[in-house]
């Protein structure tokens, strides 16, 4: 007290320690973690690929948070959340942008769930047994689906889930390596708090709007916990999914039992369907050349590996009657060239354009290499 | 100090309720914070009492479509729609009024003659504020509960989740959430009690705090300014609604609850640098 007493102003720095102690509160752990990273043995590309091929589980909870930061512009009817960014959003559309928080739980192919956490909502997917449940707490609705089990309870790789999570990613981003791509392990990295080697692959093709992409695989169960994208020439990821807490021990049935609440919608769905059907982005897409169908109404590929351009026809009236998507269209500048007319949907990942004769252009590249795919008929 | 302590009769203990005890009369037995409690507790029967007129035909904010099913959600209800302007406003009002309320009328010098320490009297005035703040959020929690049980009743409770809880484990969750929410206002309260010793207008330290929570919940909103999020006052409040999940996702409430206590440790301290400091002249 003495000291204050003889400098009053002293008596400022007291508040102003406490709050920088505890501001760095929840960094000082992760700085913890990090120290514990080194010591893991060197891993070659081919090994930690074979790795993860190989990872199997028991069982697995944890939470993924989702950040997509696309540069797209701001479209009115897509991702409709609270703060128009759609963070916070219980609603499955809303994932295209914004940060959003998911919990897992997985027990074998035919046991699983996924709950997308919205701030005061929450949407599930469940399987368990034959039985496929989508709850969504803000419209108090439940959809029904019969599924096909898979085999005996065999533990069976991570891949037949919902559509963004990591391992689902990364193995849409593996599918596609090809000669294409320069695959190399660089260095290490903490997620969820685990150790985990980093896969970095970088396009041989400098004309592609991806830079590189970093895939984080667990060096105890060789899962895959984090994917980044990076756009060309930006630091931050375009898109990363990632865990923020991975336990992998096999979950409580409870967890997996969904019996409808009372006052609930009940939709029964017709067409069995399984979760997870390969749809990741519009990079993975082009990525994978769906050979053997009729050119015409059919899409066409046009380049090949990260710079392949989608050239699809619209089925004429497909527009017709939807509002919400004249309204987006009309938004969107306007482009012209020798290819003809039409408008451009740019982000940091992926360029579109809809011509005004009804064709569509998609590829992770810049607006040129789509003028030059729809130039080429 | 020392002087004043040798010259006392009896020497006071070192643990006495009557600082506290006088504190709280003076809070709840003004009328205008008795009128705010009442302004706090017609919000739920507004909300009961329309969606019971209206046959509790869907839609609305949150939690209002689960209203007809369960009267727990009149409570939740009425918390979220509180938590945005009201609850901090109550708050706002009993802290920016603790110490520049006395300035004001000049009752603060007598106060400190009696002989009571400042640091003393600033922790007196905060425990007054944290207990208000609970009494502010379980009156609105009460009434919402009252109302709730007596138009819709009550029975097992449909969770975020899709999954049912009993009515003992639902209330449960609904008391706990109330507290988790009475801390976080509790922390407001801490900026307002700090405020409050820089001026000698109650009313300017009441729109202070306003402002103060009304910018934290804007910038929060804003993506562009996503690493300040984790820092904001604000930013964990509405994560109450992860105690109704199943299982509970207690991520949020743990750190908001971390979140509100470093405020009002932070907030506490730079009161009392500056009550430490100052001439008090009225």
């Amino acid at each position: 007290m003495n000291v204050f007493q003889h400098r009053p102003t002293l008596r400022w720095t007291v508040p102003l320690v406490v709050a920088a102690v505890l501001g760095a509160g929840g960094s000082a752990v992760g700085v913890i973690a990090a120290t514990a990273r080194d010591g893991l043995p060197h891993r070659s590309a081919p090994q930690l690929l074979v790795d993860v091929q190989k990872a199997r589980l028991d069982g697995l909870s944890g939470t993924i948070v989702e950040n997509a930061d696309l540069g797209l512009p701001s479209l009115p009817g897509i991702a409709s959340g609270g703060g128009g960014s759609g963070s916070g959003s219980s609603d499955m559309t809303s994932l295209v942008s914004g940060s959003h928080t998911m919990r897992l739980w997985y027990a074998g192919p035919n046991r699983m769930r996924v709950s997308l956490l919205g701030t005061l909502g929450e949407s599930d997917l469940v399987r368990n047994g034959k039985d496929l449940w989508i709850w969504s707490s803000a419209k108090k609705s439940a959809v029904h689906r019969t599924v096909p089990t898979t085999g005996a309870d065999r533990p069976d790789s991570l891949a037949a889930m919902s559509p963004m999570t990591p391992q689902r990613a990364a193995d849409a981003a593996l599918a596609a390596l090809t000669p294409t791509t320069k695959v190399s392990v660089d260095g290490t990295a903490v997620v969820a708090g685990r150790s985990a080697y980093e896969l970095l692959l970088r396009p041989r093709d400098s004309r592609s709007l991806v830079e590189s992409v970093r895939i984080a695989v667990d060096a105890k169960t060789h899962v895959p916990t984090r994917v980044q994208v990076f756009a060309d020439n930006a630091s931050k990821p375009a898109i990363e999914v990632g865990f923020t807490s991975f336990d992998p021990s096999q979950p409580a049935a409870s967890v997996f039992a969904f019996r409808v609440p009372p006052h609930t919608k009940v939709t029964q769905a017709g067409r069995p369907e399984i979760p997870g059907s390969p749809k990741v982005g519009a990079e993975q897409h082009q990525a994978h050349p769906r050979t053997g169908r009729r050119p015409g109404g059919e899409p066409r590929i046009v380049g090949k590996g990260w710079t392949s351009v989608v050239v699809a026809q619209v089925p004429p009236g497909a527009t017709a009657g939807a509002g919400s998507l004249i309204r987006m269209l009309a938004v969107l500048p306007k482009v012209s060239g020798a290819w003809g007319s039409g408008v451009l949907l740019r982000s940091a990942l992926f360029s579109a354009v809809l011509t005004h004769d009804g064709r569509v252009a998609v590829g992770a590249v810049r607006p040129g290499e789509l003028y030059r795919a729809l130039g080429r008929r | 100090m020392s002087a004043a302590d040798a010259l006392a009769v009896r020497r006071p203990r070192m643990v006495s309720s009557r600082f506290l005890r006088s504190e709280l009369r003076l809070i709840f037995r003004r009328r205008r914070n008795l009128a705010g409690l009442l302004v706090l507790a017609g919000v739920p029967v507004l909300i009961s009492v329309s969606v019971k007129l209206s046959g509790g035909s869907g839609g609305g904010p949150d939690f209002f479509s689960s209203i007809t099913d369960n009267g727990l959600f009149v409570a939740l209800a009425s918390l979220t729609l509180e938590l945005g302007l009201f609850l901090p406003l109550a708050v706002a009002v009993i802290s920016g009024d603790s110490v520049a309320g006395e300035a004001n009328i000049g009752t603060l010098r007598y106060l400190l003659t009696v002989p009571v320490q400042r640091s003393r009297m600033l922790a007196v005035k905060y425990a007054a504020i944290v207990i208000f703040s609970l009494v502010a959020t379980f009156t609105v929690t009460g009434t919402g509960l009252v109302m709730g049980l007596a138009l819709f009743g009550g029975g097992p409770m449909t969770l975020l989740s899709g999954t049912q809880t009993s009515f003992a484990d639902g209330l449960l969750r609904v008391v706990a959430a109330s507290i988790y929410l009475g801390l976080c206002i509790a922390s407001l309260g801490a900026v307002g009690l700090f405020v409050s010793t820089l001026t000698e207008q109650p009313v300017a330290a009441m729109i202070a705090v306003v402002i103060f929570s009304t910018a934290s919940f804007i910038l929060d909103t804003i993506p562009q300014v996503a690493w300040l999020h984790p820092f904001l006052i604000t930013h964990n409040w509405f994560t109450f609604g992860d105690l109704f999940r199943d299982p509970v996702a207690w991520h949020g409430v743990v750190h908001g609850t971390y979140v509100a206590a470093a405020y009002a440790l932070v907030f506490w301290l730079a009161g009392w640098a500056r009550l430490m400091a100052k001439d008090i002249t009225s």
